[in-house]
């Protein structure tokens, strides 16, 4: 793989977005304008008569089938096919964090669970399973053009609302979209920032690498297609643009009914391979998941059980406490 | 071949041909198509959808339509602009933002008294908005045909673009396929005035509050462009009645069959009629019930 950033095949940017293109593009995905075609137009008149490459008859496009056909010797010639392949990976980040560093990470992350955890969680737990996995997801830098409306409190007379609108630009840096079918948005939230997105130009292999055995490795695939993984990654930025312009854009302390109309430009996507240990464990004869960056220890996420017999004892000591004090007030 | 034609079958030994003119000949600027939609309709589905459409039973038409007969099909790649762009525009709105407020009211209470209570009503209170809005308008398909006007091609819209290719002549051969007779310069009028209901639309949409009235919008557009698309069409002539002709188009991707079908004049008259009679009879009962 020559260069995985360059999205591979590219062929150009979109005159009118700047969008770059991939080969096989008809059209723009972001702005819909078309690609030019490569072949230069004949000048001359020209009469062309299909022939059958099989029996040399003249042949025609047929609906059944989809392609031209001979209707003497029944061949199909066969047309260049809609190019929208699947998604593939344009490589794949090094594991940082070896098995034993992962394993032992579990124990203190297990140790540290807060108060309502068992107090025995860390000694009583049993590591069941271990296993890398490579999720994948899409990294995109894009600049936007965010006009939008909302209601929000400021400005509001009898009724609490008040109508807004405006506009801002937008840039988007390194904004990752998960297409993990292994890992919850929730996880992929939890260890996103664990990977140092800013600097990883130039750093992914074009196959797995790293210190730890990847031959037990998970190695997931996109599972879309090209047009279907613009789609979800375009909603993905109107998104976190709706989410900016809540936060920082909407005047006032309150809001609601916030729209946001995106006019997206120079989207660059990459298509990256992520490190993971995914870990099951069990206590009490349940199994539990947790799940470590492959690059940064610190970024665990998973579940654990909760100790109800930790709650009662709190709500019991509160019970008593509210108890004494009102008797006290009685006496006083 | 016939003129404003490229693609036609010899009448003689069946050959399909594709005829690749020149840009400019005489006198007349042709486009060449950047993209085609192939057929994927075959001729017997369509007639068969559209028999199913002609004996369909409809309240005003003629009922010689339901004997009408198809007299000629032809499948047919017609040309279309496809336009798109950036559109800018500036919107004013009346915005509808709700209340609740507590109001009094006398009424009667069971013993006849006059009394006075409150209840609670919601009022809505109404504000001007200005804005912006900024988006690309894609996929506004407009006829580049003389032969067959925008708002008949709308009737069996939508065409799924997703399936679109570059024009390759091999999709064309052995159908007819039309030359664009109307310039690109009238596909980016057509589009513009298209693009503005679509904006209407999203403007619609895009407005807070509880209730919105869009007051006004204006709208620039820019860097426009319209490419030449051929789109699958089936054309069916059928006749009815006494020499009366009928023109049914069919989607030939999606298989959507529409046709302008008269109104009999008789028909009408006899529902009027009818109507007037009921409300008569309505009123006569309500009449002699009050009475």
């Amino acid at each position: 793989m020559s260069d995985p950033f360059d999205s591979a095949a590219a062929s150009g940017a979109c005159a009118r977005c700047e969008t770059p293109l991939e080969r096989g593009d008809l059209r723009c995905a972001i702005c819909g304008l078309g690609t030019p075609d490569q072949q230069e137009a004949e000048q001359n008149i020209a009469i062309q008569v299909l022939r059958c490459e099989g029996c040399g008859a003249a042949v025609a496009f047929d609906a059944a089938v989809g392609a031209p056909n001979c209707s003497f010797c029944n061949s199909v010639m066969r047309l260049d096919e809609l190019i929208d392949p699947p998604e593939q990976t344009g490589g794949y980040l090094p594991f940082r964090v070896d098995r034993g560093a992962a394993q032992a990470h579990l124990k203190r992350w297990l140790g540290s669970r807060g108060f309502f955890r068992p107090k025995d969680l860390a000694s009583r737990s049993h590591l069941e399973s271990l296993k890398p996995l490579y999720w994948v997801a899409w990294v995109f830098d894009a600049e936007a053009e965010v006009t939008w409306t909302a209601d929000s409190n400021l400005g509001g007379r009898r009724s609490s609302w008040a109508p807004h609108a405006g506009a801002a630009s937008m840039v988007f840096d390194n904004l990752l979209v998960s297409a993990s079918r292994g890992l919850s948005d929730g996880e992929v939230d939890a260890i996103a920032d664990s990977f140092e997105l800013g600097e990883i130009e130039g750093e992914p292999h074009a196959s797995p690498k790293g210190s730890v055995d990847l031959d037990a490795a998970l190695l997931e695939s996109f599972d879309v297609q090209r047009s279907l993984a613009r789609r979800r990654i375009v909603r993905a930025i109107e998104a976190t643009a709706a989410a900016r312009v809540e936060q920082n854009h909407v005047p006032g302390s309150r809001f609601r009914k916030v729209k946001a109309s995106v006019l997206l430009e120079k989207l660059v996507t990459r298509r990256l391979s992520f490190p993971a240990w995914v870990l099951a464990y069990r206590y009490d004869g349940k199994l539990y998941r947790a799940v470590i960056s492959g690059q940064d220890a610190s970024a665990m996420t998973g579940t654990s059980p909760f100790s109800y017999a930790r709650l009662f004892m709190v709500l019991g000591i509160a019970v008593v406490a509210v108890a004494a004090i009102a008797l006290l007030a009685t006496v006083a | 071949m016939p003129a404003h034609t490229f693609a036609a079958v010899c009448p003689y030994c069946a050959s399909p041909s594709v005829v690749d003119r020149p840009v400019e000949s005489g006198g007349f600027r042709r486009d060449r198509p950047d993209f085609i939609l192939g057929f994927d309709v075959t001729r017997e589905a369509a007639t068969g959808r559209v028999e199913d459409w002609i004996g369909r039973s409809r309240l005003f038409a003629p009922s010689a339509i339901k004997q009408a007969k198809v007299t000629k099909i032809q499948g047919i790649y017609l040309p279309a602009w496809l336009y798109g762009g950036v559109a800018r525009s500036e919107f004013d709105a009346r915005i509808g933002e709700d209340y609740t407020t507590t109001e009094t009211y006398t009424t009667t209470d069971a013993k006849g008294k006059s009394v006075t209570r409150t209840r609670t009503v919601v009022k809505t209170e109404y504000r001007s908005l200005h804005g912006v809005h900024a988006s690309y308008i894609l996929d506004v398909v407009v006829t580049a045909s003389k032969g067959l006007g925008n708002e008949e091609l709308e009737t069996v819209e939508p065409f799924d673009l997703r399936a679109m290719r570059r024009y390759d002549a091999a999709v064309v051969s052995g159908w007819a396929a039309e030359e664009a007779t109307l310039s690109k310069e009238q596909g980016f009028q057509a589009g513009r005035d298209e693009a503005r209901n679509k904006i209407a639309q999203k403007l619609r949409s895009f407005l807070p509050g509880d209730s919105a009235q869009l007051l006004d919008f204006r709208t620039e557009f820019s860097e426009e462009n319209t490419e030449l698309i051929l789109l699958p069409i089936y054309v069916f002539a059928a006749r009815y009645g006494e020499g009366k002709r009928l023109r049914i188009l069919v989607n030939g991707q999606t298989g959507e069959v529409q046709g302008e079908v008269p109104n009999s004049p008789l028909k009408i008259a006899v529902g009027v009629l009818l109507g007037f009679a009921a409300i008569a009879i309505v009123g006569l009962i309500i009449a002699g019930a009050t009475s």
